[in-house]
């Protein structure tokens, strides 16, 4: 356990050091403007969604109040079935492998690099703990000191794995994610296959994409 | 029996009848152009690059970057350097990368350094590779090949010598250091053809005595010792990646937009174009608009020929009338006009059409490089002529009714 806090503590002042020498850059991030990626290969489907806070609970900054904490769960726990979030043609006989669902918290650039941990699920019930931490009220306060106050971002984050019996069946995906959160704007997709790669623009009056041909 | 008097009726009035008829087909020929071109567009650039899965260069906007390295339209921002193409050559997901250096010219075409991998892993039009015409691609250093179009234009052979330009449109050559042609590529249709491609090294011997954009005067190495330096470049403009799993593509495409040590983007070529497309798109839907709207003046054009003829006919009417032709009769005569007038126009316009795209399609391909696709009907033409026929049935319904009810009340009784 000791060695646990010790491994911590070295990773932390490595990052902290690797903050300090970084370039400044921040990812882009624009309300109403969810990301999807979509990559084909052989008889496997991945989905990667990533979509700012403010189009999923309506707002940003860190859930502290019961409620907003409530509002982040629930809508975890919608993306924790992908049939909220999307839907693939039946005959393609499309059978999920794997999924991660997560938030990412914060402007906070290298955490995006641990993503792929994150995803582990349980990390996420961290998360909620993590509020508690003074650590982080420090970390608000650098905020301040650029003058970021209100700009705390967060995104959820979600991938899903499938593998398909009849992956050229996959004519069209839909979205109910559309009408299963009314904050949503549109999604911008980027799409790959052997076929080559893609974009669409979906937006909820028009909540699908063709996939004719692009298999 | 109808068809017929329709028939010798038009024909009685073939001046004017004609003059309708060049309006007419010329405008749906301006509309079916416009479509032609619209849809030519789109495949020529959508043909232009395939089986790359990602394109690297400077942080810019996604379809400028597309722009600029593939269709060498615009300029790049920054160029990276060779220590971020390093670290992305080496990235577990990469399959095969081809870096390429532009910024100078040769007489208004650009140039491009590259090596030797960018002919086997460029591709266009569905998996097409290019395939050299003549010579042989480059070996030494001073060697360049040269796309199609430009040996044509500038009427260029094998060991034909030349001088590259520093940047675009800048009056400093590299000449101290000419160049021969080596090899010349096979047309393609794509920006290649107008494309002065180089090694990447022989970019850099150009340089090796410019600083700040400008040569440093009285200062000349000696070609014999250039040969000896390092001639690795510091930096390239773009680079273009082929992964070994799709499945990856995203994450290399993160992994460069959060890349630290340098700002850069990934762009999936195919997406990059449809956001292009969709700002295309604006303008194409202007033209659209425009075409629709010069059928619609044509359309109401010819009522307005047929109401005016109308009075001019009114003894024509009369005798229909006193022949036994009831009024419905003298309707639907007008409406057979008005078919006879719209297929007589679609006819003349497909033969316009055609005719004048077989006559450009080299110009446009040879200054535009899109290859306007001169295939006959698509479903949709055929869609758009039936519409055209339909609204003309229901345009001459105007004078039809006119007439009808004319030749009721006045058409048998002359008032001179």
């Amino acid at each position: 356990m000791k060695k646990n806090i010790y491994y911590s503590l070295l990773i932390s002042a490595m990052v902290s050091v690797s903050v300090a020498e970084e370039t400044r850059q921040v990812d882009k991030h624009e309300h109403g403007v969810g990301e999807l990626n979509i990559a084909i290969e052989g008889n496997a489907i991945d989905f990667e969604f990533f979509i700012p806070g403010a189009d999923i609970v309506g707002f940003e900054y860190e859930a502290k109040t019961q409620s907003d904490i409530a509002l982040v769960n629930a809508a975890l726990e919608k993306f924790g079935n992908f049939d909220n979030i999307f839907s693939l043609p039946e005959s393609s006989n499309c059978n999920l492998v794997n999924s991660e669902i997560g938030v990412n918290q914060d402007d906070d650039h290298d955490d995006h690099d641990d993503h792929d941990d994150h995803d582990d699920h349980d990390d996420h019930d961290d998360h909620d703990e993590h509020d508690d931490h003074d650590d982080h009220d420090e970390h608000d306060d650098h905020d301040d000191h650029d003058d970021h106050d209100e700009e705390a971002h967060n995104e959820f984050v979600a991938h899903y794995s499938f593998n398909c019996e009849n992956i050229k069946e996959i004519d069209r995906i839909s979205f109910p994610y559309f009408t299963n959160f009314p904050n949503s704007g549109e999604l911008e997709v980027q799409f790959v296959s052997e076929k080559g790669s893609t974009g669409f623009e979906v937006e909820g009056d028009e909540p699908f994409i063709d996939l004719k041909g692009k298999i | 029996m109808l068809i017929k008097l329709s028939i010798s009726s038009l024909y009685a009035r073939a001046l004017t009848v004609s003059m309708t008829v060049v309006a007419i087909s010329l405008s749906l020929m301006l509309y079916m152009s416009v479509e032609k071109l619209r849809t030519s567009a789109y495949t020529s650039f959508t043909d232009t690059i395939s089986q790359t899965d990602l394109i690297i260069g400077a942080r810019a906007s996604s379809v400028q970057l597309l722009l600029y390295s593939v269709f060498r339209i615009g300029n790049a921002t920054n160029n990276i350097t060779w220590e971020s193409y390093q670290d992305l050559e080496n990235k577990e997901e990469v399959d095969w990368t081809v870096p390429i250096s532009l910024g100078d010219s040769h007489k208004g075409f650009r140039v491009m350094g590259t090596n030797k991998e960018f002919f086997s892993r460029y591709k266009y039009r569905g998996g097409q590779s290019i395939n050299i015409q003549k010579g042989n691609l480059f070996e030494d250093l001073y060697d360049v090949v040269l796309g199609a179009g430009v040996a044509e234009k500038l009427d260029y052979s094998i060991d034909t010598p030349l001088i590259v330009s520093h940047g675009l449109r800048s009056f400093s050559d590299h000449d101290d250091q000419p160049f021969r042609v080596s090899g010349i590529l096979e047309k393609t249709g794509t920006p290649v053809d107008n494309t002065v491609i180089v090694s990447l090294a022989a970019i850099e011997a150009i340089h090796v005595d410019w600083s700040t954009g400008a040569k440093i005067p009285g200062q000349q190495t000696p070609i014999e010792e250039i040969r000896k330096m390092d001639l690795t470049p510091k930096n390239i403009t773009a680079v273009l990646v082929g992964v070994k799993s799709k499945l990856s593509i995203f994450n290399l495409q993160r992994w460069v937009n959060e890349y630290p040590e340098e700002a850069m983007t990934a762009i999936l070529p195919g997406a990059a174009l449809q956001e292009l497309w969709r700002v295309v798109g604006v303008v194409e839907n202007l033209l659209l608009g425009i075409s629709i709207v010069v059928i619609f003046t044509t359309l109401v054009g010819m009522a307005a020929i047929m109401f005016s003829n109308l009075n001019e006919r009114r003894r024509e009417m009369a005798i229909w009338r006193a022949m036994g032709a009831s009024p419905s009769i003298v309707m639907g005569l007008l409406m057979l006009e008005a078919i006879f007038i719209a297929l007589l126009s679609i006819l003349l316009s497909v033969i316009l059409l055609f005719g004048t795209l077989n006559i450009l399609q080299p110009w446009i391909d040879y200054n535009y490089g899109i290859l306007v696709n001169v295939e006959f009907f698509t479903l949709r033409d055929i869609y758009v002529f039936i519409m055209f026929i339909i609204s003309s049935i229901i345009v001459s319904l105007l004078p039809a009714v006119r007439a009808y009810w004319f030749s009721i009340n006045d058409g048998m009784s002359i008032k001179v």
